[in-house]
């Protein structure tokens, strides 16, 4: 059968030059059939290619090559900017506050990391045993805190974390004789920000593994309890291995989200919080460039992340690479 | 083959859905009628506010000015932080202003950061000299809105600071406040009424409502102490004993056997409930916060007091300062004349005066109408005393202010000496105020260095020095 495309070649008005039959594949099947480039006009690609690439260049391209410039400059706003050389970021990596909000960035980074997704899976496990009743009531009940932004959350976990007449220290107060005037938001900043997204992203991500371990094979399953593997064997030589791909998406997007962590202790805190607990570098990013107006140091502090983190993407790589190997 | 006409005209039906076709006539559209309808701009002024009690006293003066006076002015109220945006992006960006801005102190100090000629709002300084009203206005309320000798606003306030307390507990508790002197006098007057109430084991009551955490409060009394974060050539001034004294005693009433203080925050739910119940005895209480316990604590009416600051030393400063509002005209104003002429009607009025004090307790700054008999009129939400009386002898005292755009980066830095000052305390178990003060001193000298460090990398700073 003659592939459609020689028809579609054959009807645009092109001179017709000797030009060799090329192979051209249409999903698993190459089909010969007689496609002559030369009947093809040779701008055509890149006109489809266009409205992408002005779109790209206008939008991501000239932006980059915008904020590269801008972190050589001091900036009092869009009229006011002085050149300034690599000044940004010799003082940025001087800068004990920003070295402050990248530690506090991948401390909560880690806290979603090995807190939150451990309990995801082990929520997603629960959830798929078989003969669970009531499987979708409670998938609901652990999902429903991801369907309000991270604002709402802050604010009520901003009363929750109160001294005194907060929900928490009250109820462990007269539970356990708690100590009512525990600072949660004042010296414990990171575990109550950890313990806030915890609450709102645990059934989040508990949905993408169930997801994952309803797709593992139960003939696999089935198979090693026949060889004798325990309950605990199987997870690691079964079930980890075949959600492998998916508990890497949701590890990345984890990582990805935590780095990228403003709203939570912007509203809960109001801004770092006491000694700059809360502070991140977006955060630092924001307060550099539009309180305090200086976009040349926000943009310093954008590169500076964006190298920090394309090197722990090339490292973390290189490391997957060498394990495959 | 050549395709048809009407072969081509199927296929580009076919590209969208009937569907599709409808949402892209849609938005078309609509952005046409988005494009092409004019927006209705009101004739005259435009005024922006961010205080809600402020409208409410502003909004007959408006109507007497547009009965009387043209252009006529418009007077919004937008949220705090939409008019910082807003304002900012006009200076910055040329984007639409209004033509009179009333700003609080520390949005203000953001329009200051830039060159002196890049400062959004007009020069005001020849025309309050040569008006007479410079010699009208209490000086020190001028401060916040000076930045380089220039200054950019009229003053809407003083904000002297008093002390506030639980009389019902203190007097049932015999103690005698008019013996009470400096904060040491206070401290040991006030010590009894720290109680366990409900036998767990931890007070429920303290002697006053501060904290580590409460920035504000210390700044305040920083200033009492005489200290202060710039100078007049605002060029930072953290590292002083005046400030050390102060974190010290802070740390010594936070923490430790000594301690009097704790914290119920201000502007929540849960510190006005603490507040009720007397969980702290006193406040620090500048004149405007008198307004907002009035609205937000009904239930003390009758039970509080105010008194004078207690000094830090014999024969010192018994006030302070507290935040501040100011009211600008900026550049991009088509009407500079009668914006000017609107705004001295409404600050310089002895109608503003006067209504300003009924509604919010808030001082005016323009000294001849200080011996105002509205000010003398007691008040049953204190007692029975005459707030405004009070806070007006205090008024010349109010220590002096400055506009510094690097204001909020030195409290940020005086904060953070604190909490490093505390962690000191409690690892040494060290809470007395003479022994913190070497590394109090220690820690404000890192804060200055810090700020200083900042200020030496603006560039527009230095082109104004030159």
């Amino acid at each position: 059968m003659k592939a459609p495309l020689a028809t579609t070649a054959s009807t645009l008005a092109a001179p017709a030059l000797p030009t060799p039959a090329v192979p051209v594949s249409f999903g698993d099947h190459a089909v010969h059939g007689s496609v002559r480039l030369g009947d093809r006009n040779p701008r055509a690609p890149y006109f489809f290619l266009a409205p992408f690439l002005v779109i790209f260049a206008l939008f991501t391209v000239y932006p980059l090559i915008q904020s590269i410039v801008l972190s050589t400059q001091q900036t009092y706003g869009p009229r006011s900017a002085r050149f300034v050389g690599a000044s940004n970021f010799i003082t940025l990596l001087h800068d004990a506050l920003f070295w402050k909000a990248v530690r506090n960035t991948v401390v909560f980074t880690c806290g979603s990391v090995f807190l939150q997704l451990p309990l995801s899976l082990g929520l997603a496990m629960l959830l798929n045993r078989p003969g669970l009743r009531g499987r979708t009531t409670f998938r609901l009940i652990f999902f429903s805190p991801s369907l309000v932004g991270l604002a709402f959350v802050a604010m009520i976990f901003g009363l929750i974390f109160e001294k005194r007449t907060g929900l928490l220290n009250v109820g462990l107060h007269r539970i356990v004789g708690f100590n009512p005037d525990f600072p949660w938001l004042q010296e414990y900043v990171m575990p109550a920000m950890i313990l806030a997204a915890l609450w709102m992203y645990v059934g989040f991500n508990m949905v993408y593994f169930l997801a994952a371990l309803q797709n593992v094979s139960r003939d696999l399953q089935e198979a090693a309890e026949v060889d004798g593997a325990g309950a605990w064997h199987r997870f690691m030589h079964v079930t980890i291995p075949a959600i492998r791909p998916v508990a890497t998406f949701v590890v990345l997007l984890s990582i990805i989200g935590s780095f990228q962590l403003f709203e939570l202790p912007y509203v809960l805190l109001g801004g770092g919080g006491p000694d700059n607990q809360g502070l991140t570098v977006v955060m630092y990013l924001y307060q550099n460039g539009f309180e305090t107006g200086d976009l040349g140091y926000a943009s310093a502090i954008g590169w500076l992340l964006a190298i920090l983190l394309g090197t722990f993407a090339v490292v973390q790589r290189l490391l997957a690479k060498a394990e495959e190997a | 083959m050549r395709r048809s006409k009407r072969d081509s005209r199927r296929r580009a039906c076919g590209f969208l859905s009937f569907g599709g076709w409808s949402i892209v006539f849609l938005a078309c559209v609509t952005t046409v009628i988005v494009v092409v309808w004019p927006i209705p701009r009101r004739p005259g002024l435009t005024m922006w506010t961010a205080a809600r009690n402020h409208t409410l006293i502003y909004d007959p003066m408006v109507q007497k000015w547009n009965a009387h006076q043209t252009p006529r002015v418009n007077l919004y109220l937008i949220s705090q932080d939409a008019l910082a945006r807003r304002m900012m992006s006009g200076f910055l960006s040329d984007t639409p202003m209004a033509d009179v801005i009333e700003v609080e102190k520390q949005v203000a100090g953001r329009a200051f950061a830039g060159p002196i000629d890049d400062v959004g709002f007009v020069d005001l300084t020849d025309k309050l000299r040569s008006s007479g009203i410079y010699g009208e206005l209490n000086t020190p309320s001028l401060g916040p809105w000076t930045s380089r000798g220039h200054v950019f606003g009229l003053p809407h306030d003083v904000h002297p600071v008093m002390l506030c307390y639980r009389a019902d507990i203190v007097e049932a508790a015999g103690i005698d406040v008019s013996k009470i002197e400096t904060w040491d006098d206070f401290a040991e007057a006030f010590r009894p009424l720290i109680k366990d109430l409900d036998g767990d084991g931890r007070p429920d009551r303290y002697a006053l409502n501060l904290w580590h955490t409460s920035t504000d409060q210390i700044e305040t009394l920083m200033l009492q102490a005489g200290g202060n974060f710039f100078d007049e050539n605002e060029r930072p001034t953290i590292d002083t004993d005046a400030n050390a004294r102060v974190l010290s005693t802070v740390v010594s009433w936070v923490e430790g056997p000594r301690r009097i203080a704790a914290d119920a925050p201000e502007f929540t739910a849960s510190g006005n409930q603490l507040r009720i119940d007397g969980y702290v005895v006193s406040s620090i209480m500048p004149d405007w916060l008198c307004g907002v316990w009035k609205q937000d604590l009904p239930q003390l009416k009758g039970k509080l007091k105010l008194m004078p600051l207690p000094a830090w030393d014999r024969g010192g400063r018994h006030t302070s300062v507290w935040g501040g509002t100011m009211l600008g005209i900026p550049k991009s104003s088509k009407n500079f004349d009668a914006a000017w002429a609107f705004a001295k009607n409404l600050y310089l009025s002895e109608d503003l005066a006067r209504d300003l004090y009924a509604t919010t307790n808030i001082v005016t700054p323009v000294k001849k109408f200080w011996p105002k008999a509205f000010y003398d009129v007691p008040d049953p939400y204190f007692s029975g005393q005459a707030p405004g009386r009070r806070y007006l002898r205090l008024a010349p005292d109010v220590p002096r202010r400055t506009s510094s755009p690097f204001n909020p980066l030195a409290k940020a830095r005086v904060q953070d000496a604190l909490l490093e000052l505390r962690r000191y305390a409690l690892e040494h178990s060290a809470f007395d105020p003479v022994r913190l003060h070497a590394e109090a001193r220690r820690q404000l000298k890192i804060a200055e260095d810090l700020v200083r460090e900042q200020i030496d990398r603006n560039v527009f700073l230095k082109e104004t020095a030159k």
